[in-house]
């Protein structure tokens, strides 16, 4: 039981690190900052989460039982990384990408981003008289 | 007589109560608000009387009160003889003034400020004259040099009244200052800084090799208040005053202040060759050059200045002289000097206030024209001059008898000759005064038709003519007093003597006769005299003053500037190079203690750290002028630092530094927004290499010398043993850290969150005088940057924040119950929450966050403040000093067991006070933002999916209300 648990520890260990370290090289290599973006998105979810996984089957076999640490940790990475990466992606488009380059939303008005409040709040009312 | 003496503090408190009331009074007219200053005057005079008599039998009275007795200063009062004197003519003539001002002063002068001012003066006065402790003498002393800066400026529209107060503020605030000197001196010889200890040590201070030192100190403060050569120059200048003023400062009290202090010191400072020859010298020469100079001012204030200044000489030298006899002369002067001048000042007063001119060569005649002020002003001079039946001749016969006897440096006839000389031209100034003023023919060209005035304004002075008279007549009416007076000032029996006008033909008699005679020969030429010494060059004081306060000035500003020119970098230099210096100083003059511990093995993860540490530190330097960046590398050096604390295991340490790293990241992006992104090439490339080796060489120091600490142990035995061990029987917490925090080193806490109050409420000041300046225009302007985002309050930021919320909130609440304890406390807790507020904002806009904030934060701030002020006054309720604090357990049904202190309370405060001052400095940021044009949103996201249907005219009005915040 304890070798079956600590193989899996350590596969878990090795896994999160292969994509730690895929990540972090994205990050380096990749590009441009849109699909640089995605690289460390790998590496938390994944990476971070061997970790997690790893941690947890070492206190529930090895250390002092269950323990609901990783589960926090994994619900806030959850609810941090995806707005992370929505304030850089929004960031981005706002600094360095014209709003002509993306492509058209098909409803005449701009991406979120472009659009003025001033803007939003007109077609709003426009849209629902 | 404890019963009689609790009056000695109500006394020295009258005056200074009813300083409160004239300002307010005015309102209620000029005549109430003079009879309001008289009242609380009239109180102390009538408490003075109740005391008099117990002192005239030979009591001493006492009063003490501990104030902050580890430094020897106490609130002791103490009234014999000598303070009686002093405190009637100080109260006795105050009344007069204040009388006489009410009619003198003119309804454009603020009557309420002068008796306020007038009040704070006689306070400081007369607590000089009862103090019994040399600190609260100099307390009241230095009072008195900035009661009068207030009076001698009272006509602020003058440049001479100005310069006038300056310059006597300076010259007697020096004087204090060395007094201070001297009575620490003093204090330190006998042991103690009561002055009925002091006087009773005189074996022990005049065997003391700092002896001298101190009776210089002491008798520079002296001269320098009571206008002796070379400090009397000032006093002169004081006479821009208004009369009343001058009458009673420069006259009758603070002049004398002084030679107070010289009678006050005399048991044990006089009889030695050195106080002979420095103050009966001072004196002597004041008095002769007082008088030469007095004859020939035409201005007839500046002419009674300086005949002010001789007198004191005359005084100042009696007390020189060291014998007991002198020393009832002196006494006897000082009485007689009060009335005849103060009554002097005013018929001046009068003159000018009649005749709208004291210049001497524009007047004569107004014996016609003002019968009254005359007879008032004759007499008081021909006192002044010393002439039979008045009582200036019978203390100026006392002053020659005792020159008489006098041997200077072994010449008998010196000190005699100089005293008739002083005395001769003493008559021939109150001559002139009396025959250039008011005899002669009635003149047309007066500026002002000059007539008697109302009685209100000549009641004052004739009343003390009277005195003059009477004193004159019947010397034995003062007699009791001089006796006890002097036999305060010699602190013991007095040889026989006796006050009567014929004493027999003495050489007294004799040298005045010469004077009399030798004053109106030289008053009859003095036509001839004028011209010759107004052509003899001669130093002018203030012009002297002028250029040395000139010099001082340019000197201080030349070195403010050197250090100190506004230049940051230059200001960290200095005091880089300082610290670097003291320390060298200190390293290579003491001895460093031999290492005693092994360095620790370095394992891979903390060198990593270390090495990112590093690279971190050297990548700020490389980038400094791209600010972001600068920013982000300083997030992980403070990260690192969070990681290190957990790994030498401070756990309270790093969720500190964990937090406030939090803080002032989001707190610097936000202020770097109004900000250029980067720092401009200022610096030339040698001044550069300058702070680098500078910075370089601190950063070394510091280093090793943090290396040095590490590996050796503390010279002294350090706290930390004392801490752990009393922290649980103590302060009833396990959590060392808090328990110092709240308990052991409460106190400083309490500062600490005091001054970050006061730092949040500085930053909202600075901020808001920003907006309101140029810096507000500039951000209103639109420069800053255009392009704004849209939908800059996202849906998914919004939602996680708001989930996030109650869970930080829940995660602030368990680190601070368990502070006591465990790692927490409320200053971590404070800004745990702090950042889940921040977040809000961040999520949804500051002025959407704050409109559903009920507490302002500048009264969170306070309430922080009080609720640790409250709790370290509950202690007192148990009688336990400030911020004791104490700890029970409490168990209620069904919890545990647990702990309650009064250190949690506290606690609160500090919370309170970390979580306003953040939300303040945030609000500060965004006040600024708002100015630069940012628009307020009303809703908590800008796409809100749930809003769809009935957002629309919410939204307009929103965008709407925007603009126009």
């Amino acid at each position: 039981m304890e070798l079956l648990a600590e193989i899996l520890i350590t596969a878990s260990l090795v896994i999160s690190g292969i994509f730690g370290f895929v990540g972090s090289y994205g990050l380096l290599k990749l590009p441009d900052p849109m699909t640089r973006l995605h690289a460390p998105t790998k590496a938390t979810t994944l990476g971070v989460g061997g970790v997690l996984i790893a941690s947890m089957l070492y206190f529930i076999v090895l250390g002092d039982g269950l323990s609901f640490h990783e589960l926090l940790i994994t619900l806030f990475l959850f609810l941090t990384a995806p707005i992370t990466a929505n304030f850089i992606a929004k960031t981005q488009l706002h600094r360095n990408v014209p709003m002509d380059d993306l492509p058209k939303t098909g409803t005449g008005r701009p991406w979120a981003t472009y659009e003025s409040d001033e803007a939003r709040a007109e077609a709003e009312a426009n849209r629902n008289p | 007589m404890e019963s009689i003496g609790t009056f000695l503090p109500l006394i020295a408190m009258m005056p200074f109560v009813g300083a409160l009331f004239p300002g307010l009074m005015i309102q209620a007219g000029r005549n109430v608000c003079a009879m309001t200053a008289a009242v609380p005057t009239i109180l102390a005079i009538i408490m003075l009387t109740i005391c008099a008599p117990a002192v005239l039998d030979g009591e001493v009275l006492q009063f003490s009160l501990p104030w902050l007795p580890s430094l020897g200063l106490n609130v002791n009062f103490f009234l014999d003889g000598l303070g009686l004197l002093f405190a009637g003519l100080i109260l006795g003539i105050g009344i007069l003034i204040i009388l006489y001002a009410r009619f003198y002063l003119s309804r454009q002068d603020p009557m309420g400020q002068f008796y306020t001012y007038l009040l704070l003066f006689q306070g400081a006065m007369v607590g000089i004259v009862l103090s019994d402790n040399i600190l609260l003498l100099l307390i009241f002393w230095e009072l008195t040099s900035l009661s009068s800066f207030l009076l001698i400026g009272y006509w602020k529209h003058l440049p001479e009244g100005r310069q006038g107060a300056r310059m006597a503020l300076t010259v007697t605030g020096m004087g204090g200052l060395a007094m201070i000197a001297g009575m620490l001196i003093l204090g330190n010889i006998v042991g103690s800084y009561d002055l009925t200890v002091i006087l009773e040590n005189k074996d022990a201070i005049q065997a003391s090799p700092l002896y001298l030192p101190a009776l210089l100190l002491i008798l520079v403060g002296c001269f320098a208040k009571s206008a002796q050569f070379p400090f009397h120059f000032w006093l002169p200048h004081a006479m821009a005053a208004p009369t009343p003023v001058s009458a009673y400062l420069h006259s009758a009290t603070m002049v004398k202040a002084g030679l107070f202090l010289m009678a006050r010191m005399w048991p044990v400072l006089a009889g030695t060759p050195e106080w002979f020859y420095i103050v009966a010298t001072t004196g002597l020469i004041t008095m002769v050059l007082g008088a030469v100079i007095a004859l020939f001012k035409d201005d007839l204030k500046a002419l009674l200045a300086f005949s002010t200044v001789s007198h004191l000489g005359l005084i100042t030298m009696l007390l020189g002289f060291g014998t007991p006899l002198a020393a009832v002369a002196a006494v006897f002067h000082i009485i007689n000097h009060a009335t005849f001048k103060a009554a002097l000042f005013m018929t001046a007063g009068i003159v000018d206030h009649e005749a709208h001119t004291r210049d001497i060569k524009r007047l004569g005649g107004l014996r016609h024209l003002m019968p009254i002020t005359f007879l008032i002003a004759m007499l008081a001079a021909l006192s002044m001059a010393g002439i039979p039946l008045l009582n200036g001749f019978l203390s100026k016969e006392m002053m020659l008898e005792e020159a008489a006897h006098t041997v200077w440096a072994g010449s008998p006839w010196l000190v005699p000759a100089l005293a008739t000389l002083g005395a001769l031209f003493s008559v021939a100034y109150s001559f002139r005064y009396i025959v250039h003023v008011f005899l002669g023919d009635v003149r047309q060209d007066y500026p002002s038709k000059p007539h008697d005035p109302d009685f209100g304004m000549w009641a004052a002075p004739g009343f003390l003519v009277l005195l003059v008279v009477l004193i004159g007549v019947l010397p034995a009416v003062a007699e009791p007093l001089v006796r006890t007076t002097a036999g305060a000032v010699v602190g013991g029996e007095l040889p026989y003597f006796s006050l009567k006008i014929w004493h027999g033909l003495t050489p007294a008699l004799f040298m005045s006769a010469i004077a009399v005679a030798g004053g109106a020969l030289v008053l009859s030429i003095h036509s001839v005299l004028a011209p010759r010494w107004d052509a003899a060059p001669r130093p002018e004081a203030k012009q002297i003053f002028d250029a040395i306060a000139r010099t001082a000035t340019v000197f201080s500003r030349w070195l403010t500037d050197m250090l100190h020119n506004g230049s940051l970098s230059r200001f960290a230099a200095i005091f880089a190079v300082a610290v670097i210096a003291a320390g060298l100083f200190a390293w290579t003059g003491g001895e460093a203690g031999p290492p005693v511990r092994e360095p620790l093995e370095i394992a891979a993860v903390p060198a990593i750290a270390w090495a990112l540490l590093v690279l971190c530190s050297l990548g700020m330097l490389v980038f400094h002028r791209n600010r972001l960046l600068v920013l982000i590398l300083m997030g992980v050096v403070g990260l690192i630092v969070s990681l290190a604390f957990i790994y030498f295991s401070a756990p309270d340490l790093a969720l500190t530094q964990i937090s406030v790293e939090v803080v002032t990241i989001i707190l610097l992006l936000l202020a770097l927004n109004f900000l250029p992104k980067v720092s401009p090439k200022e610096s030339s490339p040698g001044r550069r290499l300058r702070d680098g080796v500078v910075a370089g060489a601190g950063g070394l120091a510091v280093a090793g010398l943090t290396y040095a600490i590490l590996l050796g142990d503390f010279a002294q035995e350090s706290i930390s043993a004392f801490h752990l061990e009393n922290s649980y029987s103590g302060g009833g917490g396990t959590n060392v850290v808090n328990v110092i925090l709240v308990d052991f080193r409460g106190y400083d806490t309490f500062g600490e969150i005091i001054v970050l109050g006061i730092a949040a409420l500085v930053i909202y000041a600075l901020s808001q005088s920003v907006l309101g300046g140029a810096g507000g225009r500039w951000l209103a302007s639109g420069e800053l940057d255009s392009k704004k985002a849209g939908d800059r309050h996202p849906l998914m930021m919004v939602i996680a924040s708001r989930v996030m919320m109650p869970i930080a909130l829940m995660a602030g609440v368990y680190i601070f119950l368990r502070g006591h304890n465990e790692p927490g406390g409320g200053f971590i807790a404070g800004l745990v929450v702090a950042i889940a507020l921040v977040m809000q904002y961040m999520a949804s806009g500051f002025a959407w966050a704050v409109a559903r904030q009920r507490v302002p934060y500048h009264t969170t701030i306070a309430l922080g403040v009080m609720a640790a002020c409250f709790t370290g006054v509950g202690a007192w309720f148990a009688g336990r000093p400030f911020l004791t604090s104490d700890f029970g357990y409490v168990t209620i049904p069904p919890l545990e067991k647990f702990e309650l202190a009064t250190a949690m309370a506290f606690d609160i405060g500090v919370f309170l006070c970390v979580i306003g001052a953040v939300m303040l400095a945030l609000d500060s940021l965004s006040s600024m933002a708002r100015r630069a044009g940012e628009t307020v949103n009303q809703l908590p996201m800008d796409i809100d999916p749930a809003r769809r249907s009935v957002a629309n005219a919410t939204d307009k009005m929103a965008v709407a209300a925007g603009k126009e915040a």
